[in-house]
C-alpha cells in the first residue's frame, strides 16, 4: 500500500500546536510584566531586554511556522529547545545576587515551558520529557544551584512535555486507526458492488448454462459442469469475506462456505460463526480431508454435505456423504498395515483443539463424521 | 387444476427462461414483474397460486415483496427462488412468509417439483435453509428480547432439521425416525410456522411501541 495514494489527513495533534502558539503569547506577556515588576531590581537591564526581544523574534517566527503543518519541521523544534535554553542562560548575566537570593525569575520565566511541550506535540512522549528534562538542567544552571525550587520545575517541565507527547501520540493512533477503518469500509463497499454486479450478469448466466447443458446432456452435459463449478467458487469468493491476519478472528461458516462445490452443499447458521482463525484453519483442513475421502471411496456420483452447528457450548460439524460407506474393519485393516489415514488426521487435528471426531459408517449407509470442539466461553455469536 | 404462478426476477434472460420451462410443463405463468413495487401490485390483480420470487432485485430486495404478498393473499404462497450464498436474506425472506427455497442453479425438474409441492402447501426445503433455521431458533434462545419470548423447537422438530440440514430426503428421515413421510412434512411445516408467527408477532409490536400503527390511520 503505497502512502501517495492516501488521502491527505490533517496532523490530528495540529490542536496542541495552536495551543503552544497561544500560551507562547501568554507566557510572552508574563515575561513582560515580570521584567516591568522588577525592573530596578537587574544587574543588566540591557541585556535583559535583549533576551525579551530575542523571545519577542522567537515567538513570531513559532508562531509562523508552527500554525501550519507543512513548517513544523524537526530542526525548528529542536532549535526552539536550544534557543529556550540559550535565552535562559543570559540570566546569571543579567539577574542581581539579590534576585537569585529571592529566587525572581529567570529571563524567560514560564515562556521556557513552551519549548517541551512542542516537543511533545512534535516527538511524542519521550520528546516532550526529554526536552523538559533539558529546560529543567538549564534552569538549575542558570540559577547556579539545584535545591528543591529547580527540581520541582524539572518535574513540572518533564511532566508537561510526557503529558503532551501522550497526547499527541494518542491523537496520531487513533487517526491511523480511523484511517485503516475507512479503508477497511471503502474496500467492503467495493466488494458490495462487485459482488452485485458478479450477481446479476455474470452469476445468472452460468446458473443458466448450468442448467440447461445439465438438461441437454453429453458433451453440454460436461460443459454445465464446469459451469457450475465456477459459479460455486465465484460466489463463494464474492460472499466470504477476506480473511484477517493471523491471530485474529475469522468466519468458519463463511471459510466453509467456500468448500460448496456441485456435489457437495454446505449448510450453517445465518449469522457468523466467529472463532480464534487458527482453529478455523485447522476445523476447514479436517472437512476437507473428510471430504477428500468422499471424492476417494464414496464414487463419482456420490453427494456430499456439510452442516456447521453452534450450540451453546460447543462447535458440531457434521461431514456426511450418501456413499457406498466404509466396510468393517477396512479403517483398522490400514491402521495395521502403518497408513497412518485420513481418519487419523482428523481425529489429530480435532484433538488438537480440545475436541472429538467420530466416523459412523455402515456398508450402504454412507459415512457421517461428526466433530465437536467446545465453544470458546469470550466468543458469544454476533448478533445480525 | 392448472397451477398459476407469477415470476419475479429483474434479469430477463431468467425470467423468460424459467416462464418458458414452467409452461412448457403445464404451469400457467400468469404474470411477470422485475421490481418490489409492480411485484405487489400485479400479485393483487392476479391471484397466483405461487411467486416465483428473487430476492436479489438490482438494489432491492424481495424481501419486502414477500411479507407484502403473503400478508395480503391468503391463498398466494411464495417460493424464493434464489442464488446461494445469501445466508441472512433467504432467512428473512422465510420469516417474512415464503414457504420455501430453491437455489437457482437447480435442475427443472427439481423446480417443477417444488412449484407444485409450494402450490399443495409443503414447504421446500434445502439442506441450506434448514441449517440456517436451526441456526436462528439457537440464536433467539440465546439472545432473549424485550419482548415476546422465542419459539422453541421440540426435540423432534430439531431431529428433523438436523436430518434435513445433512441432506437427507424426506423419506430417508422418515425411515429413520421410524414416523410417516406426512409427518416429516409437518414437522418441517411447523418449524417455519412459529418462526413466522413470531416474525409477525415481533413487527406488531414493534410497530404500536413505535406508534406506527397510528400514523397509517
Amino acid at each position: 500500500m503505497s502512502t501517495t495514494s492516501e488521502p491527505h489527513l490533517r496532523d490530528p495533534a495540529t490542536p496542541l500546536w495552536l495551543g503552544t502558539v497561544v500560551l507562547r503569547w501568554i507566557t510572552l506577556a508574563f515575561a513582560l510584566g515580570a521584567i516591568i515588576v522588577h525592573l530596578g531590581e537587574y544587574r543588566n537591564i540591557q541585556l535583559t531586554w535583549a533576551g525579551f526581544a530575542a523571545m519577542v523574534v522567537w515567538t513570531v517566527v513559532t508562531t509562523l511556522t508552527f500554525s501550519r503543518e507543512r513548517y513544523r519541521w524537526t530542526v525548528l523544534v529542536v532549535a526552539d529547545v536550544v534557543i529556550t535554553c540559550g535565552i535562559m542562560m543570559l540570566s546569571p548575566l543579567a539577574l542581581s545576587e539579590e534576585q537569585f537570593a529571592a529566587t525572581a525569575p529567570l529571563v524567560t520565566t514560564v515562556w521556557a515551558s513552551v519549548a517541551p511541550l512542542t516537543a511533545g506535540a512534535r516527538f511524542g512522549a519521550v520528546g516532550g520529557g526529554l526536552a523538559g528534562l533539558i529546560v529543567g538542567v538549564a534552569t538549575g544552571t542558570a540559577r547556579g544551584e539545584f535545591d528543591l525550587d529547580v527540581a520541582r520545575d524539572g518535574v513540572l517541565l518533564f511532566a508537561s512535555g510526557l503529558v503532551i507527547g501522550i497526547a499527541a501520540m494518542t491523537a496520531r493512533k487513533s487517526q491511523a486507526a480511523l484511517a485503516r477503518a475507512m479503508r477497511t469500509e471503502a474496500a467492503t463497499a467495493e466488494r458490495e458492488r462487485l459482488a452485485r454486479s458478479i450477481h446479476d450478469s455474470v452469476l445468472q448466466v452460468l446458473a443458466r448454462v448450468r442448467r440447461r447443458g445439465g438438461e441437454l446432456g453429453g458433451e453440454a452435459a460436461e460443459l454445465a459442469q464446469l459451469a457450475g463449478e465456477q459459479e460455486i467458487a465465484l460466489r463463494a469468493l464474492v460472499t466470504s469475506e477476506p480473511t484477517g491476519p493471523s491471530g485474529s478472528d475469522a468466519d468458519l461458516r463463511a471459510a466453509l462456505g467456500v468448500l460448496a462445490t456441485s456435489r457437495v452443499q454446505v449448510s450453517g447458521p445465518a449469522c457468523e460463526v466467529r472463532l480464534p482463525s487458527n482453529t478455523v484453519t485447522e476445523l476447514v483442513a479436517a472437512v476437507k480431508e473428510a471430504l477428500s475421502n468422499v471424492d476417494k471411496h464414496a464414487g463419482e456420483g456420490a453427494k456430499a454435505w456439510v452442516l456447521l452447528e453452534e450450540l451453546t457450548n460447543e462447535i458440531v460439524l457434521t461431514v456426511r456423504d450418501d456413499g457406498p460407506g466404509i466396510p468393517e474393519g477396512r479403517l483398522e485393516a490400514a491402521a495395521a498395515e502403518g497408513h497412518i489415514g485420513v481418519a487419523q488426521s482428523i481425529r489429530g487435528r480435532l484433538a488438537q483443539l480440545g475436541g472429538t471426531a467420530k466416523l459412523d459408517t455402515a456398508p450402504g449407509a454412507g459415512t457421517e463424521w461428526e466433530m465437536h470442539i467446545p465453544r470458546p466461553a469470550n466468543r458469544r455469536r454476533t448478533a445480525r | 387444476m392448472t397451477v398459476s404462478v407469477m415470476i419475479v426476477d429483474d434479469h430477463p434472460m431468467w425470467r423468460d427462461g424459467v416462464a418458458r420451462d414452467l409452461s412448457e410443463h403445464g404451469f400457467d405463468v400468469r404474470a411477470t414483474a422485475a421490481d418490489v413495487d409492480s411485484a405487489v401490485r400485479i400479485a393483487g390483480t392476479v391471484t397466483p397460486d405461487v411467486v416465483l420470487m428473487d430476492l436479489n432485485l438490482g438494489e432491492q430486495s424481495g424481501v419486502e415483496a414477500i411479507r407484502a404478498i403473503t400478508g395480503d393473499l391468503a391463498d398466494t404462497r411464495v417460493l424464493v427462488l434464489s442464488a446461494s450464498g445469501e445466508h441472512t436474506d433467504v432467512l428473512e425472506a422465510v420469516k417474512a412468509g415464503a414457504s420455501g427455497y430453491l437455489v437457482k442453479s437447480a435442475s427443472v425438474a427439481e423446480l417443477v417439483d417444488a412449484v407444485r409441492r409450494t402450490a399443495d402447501g409443503d414447504p421446500v426445503f434445502t439442506a441450506g435453509l434448514a441449517g440456517m433455521v436451526l441456526g436462528e431458533y439457537r440464536r433467539m434462545a440465546e439472545t432473549p428480547g424485550s419482548g415476546e419470548p422465542p419459539p422453541q423447537l421440540t426435540e423432534r422438530e430439531q431431529d428433523v432439521l438436523r436430518f434435513v440440514a445433512k441432506g437427507l430426503t424426506a423419506r430417508q428421515i422418515a425411515d429413520r425416525l421410524v414416523i410417516s413421510h406426512r409427518t416429516v412434512e409437518n414437522h418441517v411445516q411447523s418449524t417455519l410456522r412459529k418462526l413466522q408467527l413470531h416474525n409477525r408477532v415481533e413487527l406488531t409490536r414493534y410497530a404500536i411501541e413505535h406508534g406506527l400503527d397510528r400514523e397509517r390511520e
